[in-house]
């Protein structure tokens, strides 16, 4: 569950107590998600690349952790300066580029590369489950903090119980790249066994969390503590945002 | 299904926020006023986690695949615990493969959470009383085709209209029609899928067709 590439205390950012981390991530990226003016992005595009220096993260492993989730939004920006706009900058005959359309294209492009950089450089800084911890400290309720705590604990577990399955399933000749009737059917039991097994492993887990005092006490203390470095890093995100967003409103007066 | 950041303007982000956060206010209502809503976590949580597993089985349709949603199957094994099982499995696609977004996760949860919890209300209403392999099989297709019809309706006509750019009634609604008309194959399959794995359920091992 650890998305971790560097040590503890190797940067700025790791050395933060993550609830401070966390409020100055979200103070950020929605101020990023606030910007409409074209102008803006340079501002925004540096925070990102300061932020990416504090994080001491390689940038190869960041630019692999947008590959995916790139290609996810490549298509809206390639059809948007096509399809949206008056204006017509070039005139191929059967399409037309226009300018709206490339104007919000770029904006798009540009916002979602500095929200999803900044969401990776921070969230990948502590293991997840901490980050998680970190929720529950700050009020997320127990109901939703604990099942994520577990579904973080057990998502490994389930996924390399369904991968031996299919493993058991392909040597025993299932051939999983043959659409039809047939295949469907064996993926709704694979789905159908999965979903057995993990209600079963949840009877043992419940009775051994239990065991172990779960739902006794409450009053679990947090293990966070705050020190001058994290008030100085989430004054600098506030700062950062609020310089965004104010001069978002200022252009636009 | 998933929106992904940078794409929706803030006032429709934070609304997403406040919608998702009154559905999950009612839902963890709901399930404190259980006798021992503890008991629940753990198979609420299993349950989310083998869900999240399952999503990344893939279906052969030539020349590509597709993945399973199974999110009205999740809404009626989950019942009140969907809304929150969704968001958290959300965050942590989000936080893990960068799939969907951080600032669009109250949004998604809107997108793939109420079809989840129409899919439950619908499926136990139509099985209350008895619970036959033929009606368990046509009310989780309907369940499983009806809460990604209502996801994708709801995300074409959130892409659509708040992408900030002028699209013109005329290309707009070509694009909702587009996008709707793709996804119904992928309604069936997943219907099939759902109406498959219920009957499957109903045979080995009912109490998880129960839900949590």
């Amino acid at each position: 569950m650890s998305c971790r590439v560097t040590q503890p205390g190797s940067s700025v950012l790791h050395r933060m107590d993550p609830r401070f981390r966390l409020v100055g991530l979200f103070v950020l990226i929605f101020a990023f998600s606030f910007v409409s003016d074209f102008r803006l992005l340079a501002a925004m595009l540096a925070f990102t690349l300061i932020l990416f220096f504090l994080s001491g993260l390689p940038a190869r492993f960041i630019l692999q952790k947008l590959k995916l989730p790139s290609l996810i939004i490549l298509v809206l920006v390639l059809v948007l300066p096509f399809v949206s706009g008056q204006n017509i900058l070039l005139d191929l005959g059967f399409i037309s580029l226009k300018q709206e359309g490339l104007y919000a294209s770029g904006l798009i492009a540009a916002r979602f590369l500095c929200i999803i950089t900044t969401v990776m450089i921070v969230l990948h800084t502590a293991p997840l489950l901490t980050h998680v911890q970190a929720m529950r400290a700050m009020g997320l309720p127990w109901i939703m903090a604990d099942m994520a705590l577990l579904v973080g604990r057990y998502l490994e577990v389930l996924g390399s119980d369904l991968k031996r399955m299919h493993t058991a399933m392909r040597l025993r000749g299932l051939n999983s790249s043959r659409p039809g009737l047939y295949v469907l059917r064996t993926r709704a039991w694979l789905c159908g066994s999965l979903l057995v097994r993990g209600l079963e492993r949840a009877d043992w887990v419940y009775r051994a969390m239990r065991l172990r005092g779960y739902g006794h006490s409450r009053a679990a203390t947090s293990q966070f503590r705050a020190t001058a470095l994290d008030m100085a890093g989430l004054a600098a995100a506030l700062m950062a945002a609020g310089t965004v967003m104010g001069l978002e409103i200022w252009l636009g007066l | 299904m998933h929106i992904p950041d940078g794409i929706l303007p803030l006032p429709v982000t934070l609304g997403g926020y406040a919608a998702c956060a009154a559905a999950v206010f009612f839902c963890l209502h709901r399930i404190n006023m259980r006798p021992d809503p503890q008991a629940d976590i753990p198979k609420a949580a299993l349950l989310t986690a083998a869900f999240f597993a399952a999503s990344l089985i893939h279906i052969p349709i030539p020349p590509a695949s597709v993945h399973l949603m199974l999110s009205g199957l999740l809404g009626v094994l989950l019942g009140f615990f969907a809304i929150p099982a969704i968001l958290i499995g959300l965050f942590f696609q989000a936080a893990m493969f960068g799939h969907g977004g951080l600032t669009t996760l109250g949004i998604n949860g809107v997108i793939i959470g109420f079809p989840a919890m129409a899919a439950h209300y619908m499926f136990r209403l139509g099985t209350l009383g008895q619970q036959g392999p033929k009606q368990t099989a046509a009310f989780a297709f309907l369940a499983g085709s009806l809460a990604i019809m209502l996801s994708v309706l709801l995300f074409s006509l959130l892409l659509v209209t708040a992408v900030p750019a002028d699209l013109g009634a005329a290309v707009e609604k070509t694009a909702i029609v587009m996008i709707i008309a793709a996804h119904v194959p992928l309604a069936l399959i997943e219907g099939a899928i759902t109406a498959m794995i219920a009957t499957f359920l109903l045979r080995v091992s009912p109490r998880v067709l129960h839900g949590v």
